[in-house]
C-alpha cells in the first residue's frame, strides 16, 4: 500500500521558494524574456528614438506578432506554415482590389481562410509533409499577388479610411494595436482555456496519443491551419488601411521574423510545448530589433542576417538541444586533445 | 486465410457465470500479409479478471487495440452488453466503457498531470474547458488508485513509475466498464506491482469487467478468474485460473515444453577490473563508486525512481556528471572516459531502459539498427557491406529469438517486446569489454528471458563486464555475483550474490536495513570497496 504512495515527484517542495521555483521550472518563455531585456536595454542606450517614436515600433510588433502568433497556433502542432507572409500580401492585394472597403475586407479574410483550408487539405487529406506543401503555397500566392496586382502597388479606394485607421484610437493605441491585441487576447485564451486549442497541445506532444484518446486530430489540424491563414490575412488587412494601398511585395521581411517570434518565445518545432505569451514576448523583442536597426540605416539584407542569427541562438540554447550541444563540443575537444 | 466462420479448438470464450460485459467475436487482423490476430474470440463479465498471455508477437497488444477502436480489424466484432460497436472507431468504444492502458506510455509531456487524465474527455461549458471540475475528476480518479501527485506538473518532471500510474488514473477516470491493460507492471517495482494487483481487485469488486496482459505469470495465477493463451495470432486455451497451472499456461504459450531452469547461477571467475567509477555525483547521484571486473555481473538493484538509471547514464558519459572519474581498462590500455563516445570507443556497450526513444531507430529496418553499433566491422573500404550486414544482423536476430525473424522489416512494426530484443542484438554483435544494461528484459516473454539470461551470462563467461539494473528481483538474483542496492542516489549497501535474497534486497532498498543495521548478518558484505 505505502510504496505507490511514496512516488513522490522529487521536485517540488513545500515552502514558498520552491513553489516559486517550480512553477518557473514549467515556464517555457524564458529565453524571451532574456532577449527583450537585452534588446531593450542596448536600444534604449544606442537608438532611444525606438521608444521615443513608439507608434512606428508598436506598428511593427504589432504586424510580426500577428502573423507569429496565427503560426504559433500550427507549430504548437507540430506542423509548419511557410506562407504565412505570402497570404498577408495576397489577402492585401484582393482587399484593394474591391472598391468597397467592408466587402473587400470580408474578401481578404475570406481569402485567408482558405488558404488555410487548402494548406490543410494537402497537410492531412493529401498527406504532404507541411514544410513542402505550404513552400509551394508560399511561391504560389506570392505569384498570385504579383499576378493580380500587375507587379505593382494597389491603391486603396478609399484612403480616407486608411488614414483614419492609422490614427490613435484609445490612448496612444491605434486600431491596429487593439485588434493585436485582441488577437492576442483570443488566442491565449484558445490554447489555454479553450477545449480545441489545448487539444493543439496533445496533437503536437504526442499525435498517437491524442488519436487514442479520442481527439479528432486531423480536424485539429484544419483549424490549426485555418487560425493562422486568418490572422495573417487580419495582418495583411491591417497593413493595406495603413498604407492605403496594397503591396504584393509586402510582408516580404516578416516570415522571418515571425518564426524567429514564435521560437524565440519557447514554441517548441516539433511541436507540443510553448505559450502565445511567450510568442508576444519574442515579437516584441524581434519588432524592437527591426526598427533599432532600420533607424541606424542597417540595410534590409543585413536585417535579414541579424534576425536569422538570432532564429538559430533560439535553436541553439533550446534546452532540448543544448544538451546535444554540450556534448558533441565536449566530445570535440577531447577527441582534440586526445590527438 | 481463413474464412469467417471456422471453430475454435476451446469455444468462443463465453464466460459461463452470467453475461459478458465485453464480447470479441472471431477478430481476424493481418499486417501487409502477415497476420497478427487469427480468429480469435474472447468475453469478459462483471467483476472478472480476465488474464492474456502469449509469447512477444502472440498478438496480444494488436487484439487489444481492436477491442478500444484504435485498430480496424479485417474480419470480426466487438460487443458491449450484446450491441455490436462500430469497428475502428476509438470514440465509440471509449463511450460505451472500454478504456485501454497502453503498453508503451501514451501521456502527452508538456501537458499536466490533470489534463493528460483526461485527455479526450476534457469537460467543458460551451467550448471552456471547466478547470475546477476538471482537477475534481482527476483528483478523484488519483485518489481512487491511491496515488497522490501534483495535479499541475508537466508529464515530463514526472518519474516512469508515476507516469505509468497517471495513465492509470486515466482509464479509471473514465468510469469505464471495460478496463485492458496491457503489461502495466513492466516498469513497476515489486512493491508497486502489489499494489496495483490489489487495485485492480477492488475495482473488480466493484463490477468492472478487466483484462490483463503480463508476462509474469505468478502475476495472473494471483489475481485472474480465467485466462487466454495466444500463440501466432491464434486462440490455443481459454480456461478457469482453477483448472490450470503456471507449467500448463507457460507450455501452452510457447507450443512446446519449456524448461526454464530458474535461478540457476554460474560459477563467477572474476578478473581485472575493467570499469572502474570514482566519486560520481550528477543529478540524483551523491557520490558513488563502484567496479566492476572482467567476467563479473555486477547488479544494481532498488526501487524505481532510486536513482540508478541516472547512476549509470552519469558513469558512461550519457548524462552530464558534476564530479567523479570513469576508468575503463582493457588489453589496449587504461583510459579515462569523459563522454558516451569515447566510452562507447573503448569497448563500452550501452542498452537504454528507454528503448523506443533511446534504443531504436522505429523506422529504420532491423538489420540497420543492428548494424549502427558496428559499422566498422561491417564495411569493406569504409563502405557498408549490405550482405555482410544482413547475414549478420540474421544471426544475431535468432540468438535473441526476434519473432519472427525478418531482419528487413522496420523496427517500429515489432512487438514491445521484440523491440526490446532488437537493442540487445543490437549490441550483443559487438563483443563488448563492458557492457551495461538498463531493465534487459522488460516486456520480454518467459522464453525469451530465459535466452537473455543465458546471454548475458554467457557474454560474462567470456570475460566481458557486466553492469545491470534491474527492477526484477529473480533477476537480480539469479544473474548477480555482487549486487548493489540504491537509494537515493547512494549505494544503501552491497550484498554477495551468492546469499544474497528478495529480503535483504528489499530491506535495503526501501530503508529499513542498512549494511550496520537490523538484516541478518550473513547476508550483508559490507559497503563498496
Ligand atoms: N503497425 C504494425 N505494422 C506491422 N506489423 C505489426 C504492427 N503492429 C503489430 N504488428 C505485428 O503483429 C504481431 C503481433 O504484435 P503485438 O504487438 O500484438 O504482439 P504482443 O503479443 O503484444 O507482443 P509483446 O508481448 O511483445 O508486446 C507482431 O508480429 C508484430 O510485428
Ligand atoms: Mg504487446
Amino acid at each position: 500500500m505505502t510504496a505507490a504512495l511514496e512516488l513522490g515527484s522529487g521536485e517540488s517542495g513545500d515552502n514558498l521558494l520552491a513553489r516559486v521555483r517550480t512553477v518557473l521550472g514549467r515556464r517555457t518563455e524564458g529565453r524571451a524574456v532574456a532577449l527583450l531585456a537585452v534588446v531593450a536595454v542596448v536600444t534604449a542606450f544606442l537608438e532611444p528614438v525606438v521608444f521615443t517614436s513608439y507608434p512606428v515600433t508598436l506598428g511593427r510588433i504589432a504586424l510580426i506578432g500577428l502573423v507569429a502568433l496565427g503560426l504559433t497556433a500550427v507549430i504548437l502542432m507540430g506542423e509548419l506554415d511557410l506562407s504565412v507572409a505570402s497570404t498577408l500580401a495576397v489577402s492585401g492585394v484582393v482587399m484593394a482590389s474591391i472598391e468597397s472597403l467592408p466587402l473587400g475586407i470580408v474578401a481578404a479574410l475570406l481569402v485567408g481562410l482558405m488558404i488555410g483550408a487548402a494548406n490543410a487539405f494537402f497537410v492531412v487529406a493529401v498527406g504532404i509533409n507541411s514544410f513542402i506543401a505550404t513552400l509551394g503555397m508560399l511561391f504560389f500566392l506570392r505569384g498570385s499577388a504579383f499576378v493580380l496586382s500587375n507587379e505593382e502597388p494597389v491603391r486603396l479606394a478609399n484612403r480616407d479610411a486608411g488614414i483614419a485607421f492609422g490614427k490613435p484610437f484609445l490612448g496612444p493605441l491605434t486600431p491596429r494595436m487593439l485588434l493585436f491585441i485582441g488577437a492576442f487576447i483570443a488566442l491565449q485564451v484558445f490554447v489555454t482555456r479553450v477545449r480545441v486549442g489545448r487539444e493543439f497541445y496533445a496533437v503536437g506532444g504526442n499525435r498517437e496519443a491524442a488519436y487514442d484518446a479520442g481527439i479528432p486530430v486531423t480536424r485539429r489540424i484544419v483549424t490549426g491551419f485555418m487560425i493562422s491563414g486568418f490572422v495573417a490575412a487580419m495582418a495583411g488587412v491591417i497593413n493595406t488601411l495603413e498604407r492605403t494601398a496594397a503591396d504584393p511585395t509586402a510582408g516580404s521581411t516578416v516570415l522571418l521574423a515571425s518564426f524567429a517570434a514564435a521560437i524565440v518565445g519557447g514554441v517548441l518545432l516539433t511541436g507540443g510545448r510553448g505559450s502565445i505569451f511567450g510568442t508576444l514576448l519574442g515579437a516584441t523583442s524581434l519588432g524592437i530589433l527591426q526598427v533599432a536597426l532600420t533607424l541606424s540605416g542597417v540595410q534590409v539584407d543585413v536585417q535579414n542576417i541579424v534576425i536569422g542569427l538570432v532564429l538559430l541562438l533560439a535553436v541553439i540554447t533550446d534546452p532540448n538541444s543544448v544538451r546535444g550541444v554540450v556534448g558533441s563540443v565536449r566530445s570535440l575537444l577531447q577527441g582534440r586533445s586526445r590527438a | 486465410m481463413r474464412d469467417d466462420d471456422h471453430d475454435h479448438p476451446v469455444g468462443d470464450g463465453a464466460d459461463p457465470n452470467g453475461e459478458p460485459i465485453i464480447e470479441a467475436r472471431n477478430i481476424t487482423k493481418s499486417f501487409g500479409g502477415a497476420v497478427a490476430v487469427d480468429g480469435v474470440g474472447l468475453a469478459v463479465g462483471a467483476g472478472e479478471i480476465h488474464g492474456l498471455v502469449g509469447e512477444n508477437g502472440a498478438g496480444k497488444s494488436t487484439l487489444m487495440r481492436v477491442l478500444a477502436g484504435i485498430v480496424t480489424p479485417d474480419h470480426g466484432v466487438v460487443s458491449i452488453d450484446g450491441v455490436d460497436l462500430d469497428a475502428g472507431n476509438t470514440r465509440a468504444a471509449l463511450d460505451a466503457g472500454i478504456a485501454l492502458v497502453h503498453q508503451e506510455l501514451s501521456l502527452v509531456p508538456e501537458m499536466t498531470v490533470a489534463e493528460n487524465i483526461l485527455l479526450g474527455s476534457t469537460p467543458t461549458t460551451s467550448g471552456f474547458i471547466k478547470v475546477s471540475e476538471q482537477r475534481r475528476i482527476a483528483a478523484e480518479a488519483l485518489n481512487e488508485i491511491g496515488v497522490s501527485v501534483d495535479l499541475d506538473e508537466p508529464i515530463v518532471r514526472l518519474s516512469v513509475a508515476l507516469r505509468q500510474f497517471v495513465e492509470i488514473a486515466r482509464a479509471v477516470a473514465r468510469k469505464p466498464r471495460v478496463l485492458i491493460l496491457d503489461e502495466p507492471t513492466a516498469t513497476l517495482t515489486p512493491a508497486e506491482t502489489d499494489y496495483l494487483l490489489d487495485m485492480l481487485q477492488r475495482l473488480a469488486d466493484r463490477g468492472l469487467a478487466i483484462i490483463y496482459i503480463s508476462h509474469r505469470i505468478p502475476e495472473i495465477f494471483r489475481i485472474c478468474h480465467r485466462v487466454t493463451v495466444l500463440r501466432d495470432g491464434k486462440l490455443v486455451d481459454n480456461i478457469a485460473i482453477a483448472d490450470t497451472t503456471p507449467d500448463a499456461v507457460v507450455d501452452q504459450m510457447v507450443g512446446r515444453e519449456l524448461k526454464i531452469e530458474e535461478g540457476q547461477r554460474r560459477e563467477a571467475l572474476p578478473g581485472s577490473v575493467v570499469l572502474s567509477a570514482e566519486g560520481i555525483e550528477a543529478h540524483r547521484v551523491n557520490g558513488i563508486d563502484l567496479q566492476v571486473r572482467a567476467g563479473e555481473i555486477v547488479g544494481l538493484g532498488g526501487l524505481v525512481g532510486a536513482g540508478r538509471t541516472e547512476l549509470v547514464r552519469s558513469i558512461i558519459g550519457a548524462d552530464i556528471r558534476s564530479a567523479g572519474d570513469v576508468t575503463i581498462t582493457t588489453d589496449k590500455g587504461e583510459a579515462r572516459v569523459r563522454t558516451y563516445r569515447s566510452a562507447v570507443n573503448n569497448g563500452l556497450a550501452y542498452v537504454p531502459e528507454e528503448r523506443r526513444t533511446d534504443g531504436l531507430a522505429l523506422t529504420m529496418s532491423v538489420s540497420d539498427n543492428v548494424a549502427l553499433p558496428n559499422r566498422s566491422e561491417l564495411s569493406r573500404a569504409g563502405i557498408l557491406s549490405r550482405s555482410k550486414i544482413a547475414r549478420r544482423a540474421q544471426e544475431l536476430a535468432e540468438v535473441v529469438g526476434l519473432r519472427p525473424p525478418q531482419v528487413q522489416r522496420e523496427a517500429g512494426e515489432y512487438s514491445g517486446g521484440n523491440q526490446q530484443k532488437i537493442v540487445l542484438a543490437k549490441w550483443l554483435g559487438r563483443k563488448p569489454a563492458v557492457i551495461v544494461l538498463d531493465e534487459p528484459t522488460r516486456g520480454v516473454d518467459v522464453g525469451a528471458k530465459a535466452e537473455i539470461h543465458r546471454l548475458i551470462k554467457e557474454l560474462a563467461d567470456n570475460g566481458t563486464a557486466v553492469l545491470v539494473v534491474s527492477s526484477d528481483l529473480p533477476e537480480l538474483l539469479e544473474l548477480s555475483d555482487l549486487i548493489h542496492v540504491v537509494r537515493d542516489g547512494r549505494i544503501a549497501g552491497t550484498l554477495d550474490g551468492s546469499v544474497a535474497d528478495e529480503k535483504s534486497v528489499m530491506s535495503l532498498a526501501s530503508g529499513e536495513a542498512t549494511v550496520s543495521g537490523n538484516g541478518d548478518p550473513d547476508d550483508l558484505v559490507g559497503s563498496a570497496q
